[in-house]
């Protein structure tokens, strides 16, 4: 069963177009110029109960914009949100019941109160029972570690244990969906990894469900099975995590060295010249048509090689491949 | 609404105790809030003491009118000082949002999360005033005029809130509402004085328009046995409609809030 329905959601930003200058200014005053910019374009798509949804694309693609329509931060131009059977916008109380939110990028803690009285806080708006509270808060306390900062003010915590805080008072009521708008910027490893844990601990535990912004590809290869890719506002990729690799990964790349200058190669087809330099070559070709050793027969009937490495695509390169020629996702139909 | 109340509660026991960590500013903004009250009752001693009435007010008549209206003051001071900055404070730098995720109202949120304790100062002022012009004036101070002070000074400041709450909404478009705040509110200062002292039209903007004559003015006039009419009686009712008009501006304002950045 969907818990998230989106059904043709669109926002469009009116902003004034100002000129520079006192005289921009006032003429920005009297005879207005509006710029409309699209966000987000008819966007559609169901989440289910327990998933742990990827949601990913360049900077200003329509994440967060999409996030603050889901979570009822702001009102959609077009189409709609049902979350558990609430408008976000209309039934906001009821729909904070349900959901959890974090910023990566901004505090929900109140700066100059102690991790604790921020907690207590927090929990009072939600109405947290009690024992409840106390059970969750040492739960909380053991695996992420808030005992040594639960005195300390928000305002002189380090970042990793900011976004400890953060996870904690969004925990805290025991949400059924969590929201999360890149969880781990700027954070080292080890906070990243343990906050990974939590989220994946949680999510198996509670069957919360998750949909996650990220710019951390290791977030979303360890956490989701499924990834939404947005692009200039529209949705162009909807599948599992695996899909990505086996749909947009169907190029390999394979590097020769050789200890004579390389001269003169005939390339076999469907295979492409990615550098060329005296004593090694990359080329790139597609899977589907050509195997490795086809490759590599090919070309060690013209050249000496001395060694040869293969490289399978990551998930990294994929995805910086796609957000560097958008016309990509047109390759392959989109999962629907 | 005991909800409400306790969860008000909690927040005024949390700044409090915000306030304690900071106690220079504590008592900084207390008696800032009185120089600055003191500094302007010098001004108009020093304006009225050359005549001993203007238009047949005295100093202690006007006195009484300028304390009903600190009075009512303190009160927008005290529960709703958080207004002035929604734009500065919370849509810019993005912290608005996290009042929209919340179970609770939006509007409830923002004023709860700073009370404001300067509005000490407005109440010692305003009480002081009031009860030395009474005195002086020999009014008398039974509990029917007190009950009536108090339900004009509950309006005046509910028309204080009204006024800038509506302003404040301006923030969802134009980010930075203090300038258009402080525009408003500082027509207030008319309201120091008796209303017939000025134009008719500024008489008119004051009652009808910026109705901040009900905080002073006509209670003062009731007070001091003017024959003023049902006017004396009406700052309840025009404070219900402002706040009424200015919440629905204010609802009408979250639907075009457009957050910030990422």
């Amino acid at each position: 069963m969907s818990v998230i329905d989106v059904r043709n959601l669109g926002k469009t930003y009116r902003t004034i177009e100002k000129e520079g200058g006192v005289k921009g200014a006032i003429k920005a005053l009297f005879r207005p110029q509006y710029r409309e910019k699209v966000a987000v374009h008819d966007l559609n798509f169901q989440i289910d109960a327990g998933e742990i949804v990827g949601y990913i694309g360049v900077n200003g693609a329509g994440k967060s914009t999409t996030i603050k329509m889901l979570t009822g931060i702001l009102y959609p131009t077009t189409g709609a949100v049902t979350v558990l059977g609430h408008d976000p916008q209309r039934e906001r109380v009821a729909n904070a019941r349900n959901i959890g939110v974090v910023f990566g990028q901004r505090s929900q803690l109140w700066w100059d109160l102690a991790l604790i009285e921020s907690l207590n806080l927090v929990a009072n708006i939600y109405e947290v029972e009690p024992s409840r509270y106390k059970q969750l808060l040492s739960h909380f306390s053991e695996v992420l570690e808030l005992d040594e900062i639960l005195k300390t003010p928000i305002r002189s915590m380090s970042l990793g244990q900011k976004m400890r805080a953060e996870l904690a008072a969004a925990f805290i009521h025991e949400p059924k969906i969590v929201y999360l708008d890149e969880p781990t910027i700027g954070l080292d490893v080890m906070v990243k990894q343990r906050i990974r844990e939590f989220i994946k601990d949680y999510n198996q535990t509670h069957n919360t469900t998750v949909m996650l912004t990220t710019h951390d590809l290791g977030d979303i290869e360890q956490l989701c099975s499924r990834v939404i890719i947005i692009d200039a506002g529209s949705k162009v990729y909807d599948g599992p995590l695996h899909a990505i690799k086996q749909q947009f990964g169907k190029y390999r790349t394979i590097t020769f060295e050789t200890n004579q200058p390389i001269t003169n190669v005939q390339l076999p087809p469907a295979c492409e010249q990615l550098s060329l330099s005296e004593y090694s070559l990359e080329l790139k070709f597609d899977r589907s048509q050509l195997s490795a050793s086809q490759v590599a027969t090919a070309l060690m009937q013209q050249i000496d090689v001395a060694d040869f490495t293969l490289n399978e695509p990551d998930l990294e390169s994929i995805i910086k491949h796609l957000y560097q020629n958008p016309t990509a996702y047109n390759e392959v139909a989109v999962n629907e | 609404m005991l909800r409400y109340s306790k969860i008000y509660w909690y927040f005024v026991v949390q700044r409090f105790k915000i306030l304690m960590e900071y106690r220079l500013n504590f008592f900084i903004g207390s008696i800032s809030t009185v120089l600055f009250q003191g500094a302007s009752i010098i001004a108009m001693w020093a304006v009225l003491r050359q005549v001993p009435s203007i238009q047949g007010w005295t100093l202690e008549q006007i006195l009484l009118i300028y304390g009903l209206l600190t009075l009512s003051k303190g009160i927008n001071h005290l529960f709703a000082d958080n207004l002035w900055v929604i734009g500065r404070d919370y849509i810019r730098p993005g912290q608005f949002d996290r009042f929209l995720v919340r179970p609770i109202n939006p509007l409830f949120h923002l004023l709860a999360d700073r009370i404001c304790h300067d509005a000490i100062g407005d109440f010692i002022v305003g009480f002081g005033l009031v009860g030395y012009a009474m005195v002086k004036l020999q009014l008398p101070i039974t509990l029917a005029s007190i009950s009536f002070i108090i339900l004009m000074v509950i309006s005046g400041g509910i028309i204080f809130i009204a006024l800038n709450l509506i302003t404040a909404a301006t923030a969802f478009w134009i980010m930075d509402s203090i300038p258009v705040t402080n525009l408003v509110f500082s027509t207030n200062e008319f309201a120091q004085y008796p209303l017939t002292f000025y134009h008719r039209s500024v008489g008119i903007l004051l009652t009808w328009l910026l109705p901040y004559g009900f905080a002073s003015y006509y209670p003062a006039s009731y007070l001091l046995g003017h024959s003023i009419g049902w006017m004396a009686w009406l700052a309840p009712l025009i404070a219900l409609v402002s706040i009424t008009i200015a919440y629905r501006f204010w609802v009408f304002g979250l639907k075009h809030y457009g957050s910030t950045g990422s």
